[in-house]
């Protein structure tokens, strides 16, 4: 086993290794399969946005998810991850959607990504006001694959939360992983402790319900 | 072209069934050929996404909606289907039937040895006597050509095997397993369950039964908790025709494997009485060949095996094979799910460690015994509780930029989610059915699957029932804020994956396919023993009912057989 592939299976046996049963292990395989699957985001050349365009996309997700005395955002790749998914991922329409939104912003406010950062959040807030009737914003709305009506801020948000918290980053040094080994159902939740992270996107668990 | 190689028995499928058909029939000492329509997965090394995490998945695991729809159309739309499991499933372009307009099934197949039971939810039940009495007692269909206590024993062998965690509770409307011990409760449960027992003292709450291992047993190890069983699970902790039965089958040396088989037809001697031989054809070299043996196991699944005892139709038996009843693709059944869901606000200074691939369960309470004699419905449900923390997934569609909504993606919400499908029993119905089109084939030249199912009135008041009863529970349990499932606009007929009934047993020879050992009326060596047998649904997840059945035909078979029943 090289470096790389100990960083991964260690990070995969993360907290409980201690209560891993002594027979659980990875078979090469899986070794070889797990240490050779990159993180998306650093799997696929990013080739959709312009220079600008991927200038303002950056402050934005940095906007969204600052760094703190944990990494933020860009740290953690959420703009690579929305570049992709736009690219990759998206309906031509949800595209659409999103480019205008992003040309217009950058028409209306043309040194947006050297405005100071009040000024900044002044024009995310009211670029969410103006979208406060979508039904993106309702109590629910989270349990489906994806909100082909989200207004350009809404998907952008989203995209930006999920290429955060389910990023190497995201999973493992803002969340923290749900150690395995064993299941205990009753164990105190401190208010330091955060979620656990989660292996898939949620909404898929529930399609089909 | 004939293969010249002959063995004692042929088995077509490698699932639940299939894999407890060949583990009995090798190690009562014949020499059996498994038959796989799907492609090979190897225990352990096949499960490649097994641990992966989201980031290394294509689009963070975020389903491809444009490639789901194109190639897996009814496939997705099940909880297991995802980035992580797609190699195990069928591809519906590839694979198409037609559904007739108005009256849906969903057909979820996997495409790979071991099947569903890769895939199967793992919950695992027994039925009771009250459920191999229903037919009868209430009148509907034919009656089970048996009773709860000639499968008894089986359900014993086969549990003992496979490994059930799970509660012993003494109830005659939901008999215990042979348990290894159950898994833990989330303190919100604990909560619950105090409350129901004191307002709802009629209603058991007891941990889902599981073929998941709570500790190391038969050479299998205890579960590591990490969550996705449907994976693959190298540590076969969870039952799979990989990491338990194929396994056993393989030792004896006596079981031979084929994947990628698609078996087209079977054929029989000039008498009608017997099978002679199984038809494939090589799903990647398009290769035809006839296997021969003494003795056939249909295992195929409840509609594959259908459609092939379908295209077996020949001059003796022009409406199929092993057809005279009429009965072969009728009474279609599954069961129906319905989802209510309650908030609560309890114990929300209490976490977990873990995932718990299993939830609770409340037996059927509705119709059992003589209580409720005066309900304008039959049978009854049972609900699958699930119990979960939500978190930033839930409520990240919120306004707000910055240090603060940062802040609240991390943090769990103080709040609990308690879910309680229904899953509703259903009838067999003659008009819920799988036939073949007239003209339209698939890319082997096999006649396509037609499936029309609608769900009959009973279920539909059962349904309505389901969140009468879910709403008294939710208030019991102390529930913040509840929303019971929708009782119009139903789920699919399939959705629930319990496809069964369409190759029924019973004595009469008229009236159902399969005589009371799986074995087909009038041809003494073929028998079925996937969910096509079925005679009626009852509430519980069948596939352990499926096991004990193999079993059990296999040990009547083999008797046969080694008495020289089966020799010309």
């Amino acid at each position: 086993m090289n470096r790389r592939e100990f960083i991964q299976c260690a990070a995969l046996l993360a907290a409980g290794s201690a209560g891993i049963p002594n027979t659980w292990s990875m078979n090469h395989e899986q070794h070889r399969f797990l240490a050779a699957e990159k993180s998306y985001i650093n799997n696929k050349p990013l080739t959709f946005f312009s220079d600008q365009q991927r200038a303002v996309v950056k402050v934005i997700a940095q906007l969204i998810i600052p760094t703190t005395d944990t990494l933020g955002a860009v740290e953690a790749g959420s703009d690579r991850f929305i570049e992709l998914m736009v690219a990759d991922w998206f309906m031509p329409q949800e595209r659409n959607v999103f480019t205008s939104g992003l040309n217009d912003l950058m028409e209306q406010q043309k040194d947006f990504i050297n405005l100071p950062v009040a000024a900044q959040i002044n024009i995310l807030e009211q670029l969410e006001d103006d979208a406060a009737d979508a039904p993106w914003f309702e109590f629910g709305n989270t349990i489906r694959v994806w909100d082909g009506d989200a207004p350009f801020i809404c998907q952008f948000k989203e995209l930006t939360v999920l290429g955060f918290l389910l990023s190497e980053v995201g999973s493992q040094q803002v969340l923290r992983p749900n150690p395995m080994g064993s299941f205990k159902g009753d164990i105190p939740l401190l208010d330091t402790d955060v979620s656990y992270a989660t292996e898939l996107p949620m909404r898929i668990e529930f399609e089909g319900l | 072209m004939i293969d010249s190689q002959e063995f004692d028995a042929i088995v077509v499928g490698s699932g639940i069934s299939g894999g407890w058909a060949a583990k009995e029939l090798c190690e009562r000492g014949l020499k059996v050929l498994v038959l796989e329509r799907g492609k090979d997965i190897r225990h352990g090394i096949d499960y490649k996404a097994e641990h992966a995490q989201a980031f290394q998945l294509p689009h963070y695991g975020m389903p491809d909606r444009k490639r789901n729809a194109r190639e897996y159309p009814i496939q997705s739309t099940s909880y297991a289907f995802s980035e992580a499991t797609i190699q195990y499933w069928n591809n519906d372009k590839d694979n198409p039937y037609v559904q007739t307009e108005g009256k849906p099934f969903s057909w979820v197949r996997a495409d790979a040895v071991g099947g569903r039971s890769l895939l199967w939810g793992r919950q695992t039940y027994r039925f009771s006597e009250q459920d191999f009495n229903a037919n009868r007692v209430d009148g509907t269909s034919i009656p089970w050509p048996i009773k709860y206590q000639d499968i008894a024993p089986w359900y014993s062998y086969v549990e003992k095997f496979i490994g059930v965690s799970g509660e012993a509770e003494g109830l005659a409307e939901l008999p215990d397993s042979e348990f290894l011990p159950p898994m833990e409760y989330f303190a919100l449960e604990k909560t619950i369950k105090g409350r129901l027992k004191k307002k709802l003292p009629d209603i058991t709450l007891t941990m889902g039964r599981a073929a998941i291992l709570t500790q190391n047993h038969n050479g299998r190890v205890a579960c590591h908790y990490c969550g996705p069983c449907h994976r693959g699970c190298s540590t076969g902790s969870y039952f799979s025709s990989q990491s338990s039965t194929l396994p056993a089958a393989t030792a004896t040396g006596n079981l031979t494997l084929l994947p990628n088989q698609v078996v087209e037809s079977l054929e029989h001697d000039e008498t009608g009485s017997r099978i002679t031989g199984v038809r494939t054809i090589d799903s990647i070299t398009g290769e035809r060949k006839l296997h021969t043996a003494k003795i056939f196991f249909m295992c195929a699944s409840t509609i594959g095996t259908t459609q092939i005892l379908l295209n077996s139709a020949s001059e003796l038996y022009p409406n199929g094979l092993a057809n005279k009843s009429g009965a072969l693709g009728k009474y279609l059944m599954d069961h129906l799910q319905v989802l209510h869901m309650g908030m609560f606000v309890d114990n929300t200074d209490s976490y977990y460690q873990g995932n718990r691939p299993n939830g609770l369960y409340i037996p059927r309470f509705r119709n059992v015994g003589d209580q409720d004699s005066d309900a304008d419905f039959v049978r009854g449900y049972g609900y699958q509780c699930h119990t979960f923390r939500p978190e930033w997934q839930m409520s990240f569609n919120k306004k707000g930029f910055g240090v603060d909504y940062k802040e609240s993606l991390t943090k769990p919400m103080d709040l609990w989610v308690w879910a309680t499908a229904a899953f509703i029993e259903c009838l067999p119905d003659e008009s819920n059915q799988v036939t073949l089109h007239a003209s339209k084939k698939d890319r082997f030249g096999i006649p396509q699957v037609v499936t029309q199912f609608d769900w009959d009135d009973n279920t539909r008041k059962l349904a309505q029932d389901s969140a009468t009863q879910a709403e008294k529970i939710m208030r019991a349990a102390g529930a913040l804020y509840y929303q019971t499932g929708d009782t119009e606009n139903l789920a699919k007929g399939g959705s629930a994956v319990h496809e069964m009934g369409t190759a029924r047993m019973g004595d009469d020879p008229s009236k159902a396919v399969l005589n009371k050992h799986n074995q087909a009326h009038g041809i003494d060596n073929l028998f079925v023993t996937d969910g096509s047998f079925m005679t009626s649904a009852s509430c519980v997840n069948p596939s352990l009912t499926y096991m004990a059945f193999t079993a059990r035909a296999c040990a009547y078979a083999a008797e046969q057989f080694k008495a020289g029943k089966f020799n010309a």
